[in-house]
């Protein structure tokens, strides 16, 4: 058995068995939500797999057409400087520095390239959220 | 809390009461009732029955304890609420006459205020038998009307006559909007949660959008129904004073506009016609109701609403609470996230 089938099966116990043989009210609520909780775990891990490799791909594409994009045009220092550690991190935080950097570049851009450049980050960051509302809606 | 904890707070609570009232004698407290677990401050009603001056009294009242560990942490302070209660009670808004804030921990082992229990009911707007309720009252129509005018009566109260400028009073500019997203960065921040891009987006965008103010007036910060209290058909009292600021009227009316209190019928928070609304706030206010202003104002919300979530989460990731429903609404972040790449166009 999985890890996400064992925490499904546990949670289904949880809110099935335990949470309505629970009177009291507070302890009740506790048992039916640690089931709602481990059910959302469970289906995070069961997908966890496949969104890193979407997520890792998703990444590499973004940086391609953000390499692209840079090489048309000189970027400003810190947005630059934000792409490099994106390809070197592949994580949250170095994509949080690069939306704030672009953010920061507003003037020095223009709006149009602005608008190019974000509207290619916001492409990646609508695919993952909606990976994620998968187990969290 | 256990059963034989509830009756020694009851006990401390009776002493407390009895040092307050010296001219009273034969006290005893019934009727008592706890709710709200653990979200937020512990609430406690009850009725204090006693003898004064050869005659009974039997007096209604609402406890309210900070456990610490609330979902706003610092940013929601009883002592404020207790402040905020006592300059309305001037007012004609309808609110809880306050009797005693007490920081001692030695008394009741938090910091808690005792205020009047008005008559009347809060039905959760959440659940089949609330959201029948409402609509109920939707088609009697005489509630409706009533949430819209209490709105417009706090709206319009003179808040420095009242002496709420406290709160701190936003300059002109979009000051109010910065300070609200400053306000709920520092709970992003001290709930050491994970970098969110679509959150760095949401804020820089805010940040970059903030409006300005035409009005300054008192902003309850979550009215809807569910945090006011009903009798016969009127708002007998407006509860929850954790979010209150002096800001733009239109920040909450852009929370009254939005889905979010809808449960998904057309009924703003499951009660009022959109249009009835509208009609009634803007004559009985003066004010115009900007429709980007509040579309701006609920991108806020969204972030608003991370800030919450990522609050409660860490809460409780981080030992401070047991709570388990604090850890559900890690996964409530990322909804809220998406709502907000809606908000802003992706």
């Amino acid at each position: 058995m999985n890890a996400d089938q064992l925490l499904e099966r546990i949670a289904t116990t949880l809110k099935r068995d335990i949470g309505p043989a629970v009177e009291s009210e507070y302890p009740k609520t506790q048992a039916f939500m640690a089931g709602v909780v481990l059910q959302k775990l469970g289906r995070q891990l069961g997908l966890q797999t496949v969104h890193s490799a979407a997520d890792e791909a998703d990444t590499q594409a973004l940086l391609g057409d953000l390499r692209l994009a840079l090489e048309q045009a000189p970027a400003p220092a810190a947005v630059a400087a934000a792409v490099a550690t994106l390809a070197a991190q592949h994580d949250a935080e170095a994509l949080c520095n690069l939306i704030t950097a672009l953010y920061d570049s507003r003037a020095a851009l223009g709006e149009a390239r602005f608008d190019a450049l974000l509207g290619r980050v916001r492409k990646n960051l609508r695919a993952t959220i909606d990976r994620r509302m998968v187990y969290a809606s | 809390m256990s059963a034989a904890n509830d009756t020694k707070l009851e006990a401390r609570i009776l002493d407390y009461l009895k040092s307050r009232i010296p001219a009273g004698r034969d006290f005893k407290l019934e009727n008592v009732v706890r709710i709200a677990v653990g979200w937020s401050h512990e609430t406690w009603l009850f009725d204090l029955l006693y003898r004064e001056d050869g005659r009974e009294v039997n007096s209604g009242m609402c406890l309210r304890r900070d456990p610490g560990n609330a979902l706003l942490r610092h940013l929601s302070s009883l002592e404020e609420q207790f402040r905020v209660l006592k300059c309305l009670e001037a007012t004609a808004l309808p609110t809880p006459k306050v009797f005693w804030y007490e920081d001692d921990l030695a008394i009741l082992d938090m910091p808690f205020l005792v205020m009047e229990k008005v008559p009347g009911a809060c039905p959760s707007p959440w659940g089949r038998d609330g959201r029948a309720y409402y609509q109920a009252a939707a088609d009697r129509g005489t509630l409706p009307a009533s949430f819209t005018s209490t709105l417009a009566t706090l709206h319009t109260l003179d808040w420095r006559a009242a002496g709420l400028d406290f709160l701190g009073v936003p300059s002109t500019g979009p000051s109010f909007a910065l300070r609200e997203i400053a306000k709920w960065k520092e709970l992003i921040a001290l709930s050491e949660a994970a970098p969110e891009p679509i959150l760095t987006d949401l804020i820089a965008w805010l940040e970059a959008n903030a409006p300005s103010s035409e009005h300054v007036t008192l902003v309850h910060g979550a009215y809807r129904t569910g945090n006011l209290l009903i009798d016969n058909d009127r708002i007998s009292a407006v509860l929850d004073w954790e979010l209150q600021v002096l800001g733009d009227p239109l920040y909450d009316v852009a929370y009254v506009l939005s889905d979010l209190n809808r449960e998904g019928t057309p009924l703003l928070s499951n009660l009022v016609e959109r249009e009835a609304f509208v009609r009634d706030y803007e004559r009985q206010t003066g004010f115009t109701i900007d429709v980007e202003r509040c579309r701006y104002y609920n991108a806020l919300y969204a972030m608003r609403s991370v800030a919450f979530w990522m609050s409660a989460s860490g809460l409780y990731a981080s030992g401070r609470s047991d709570d388990i429903r604090l850890a559900r609404t890690a996964w409530s972040v990322p909804v809220v996230l998406e709502r907000a790449a809606t908000e802003l166009g992706y």
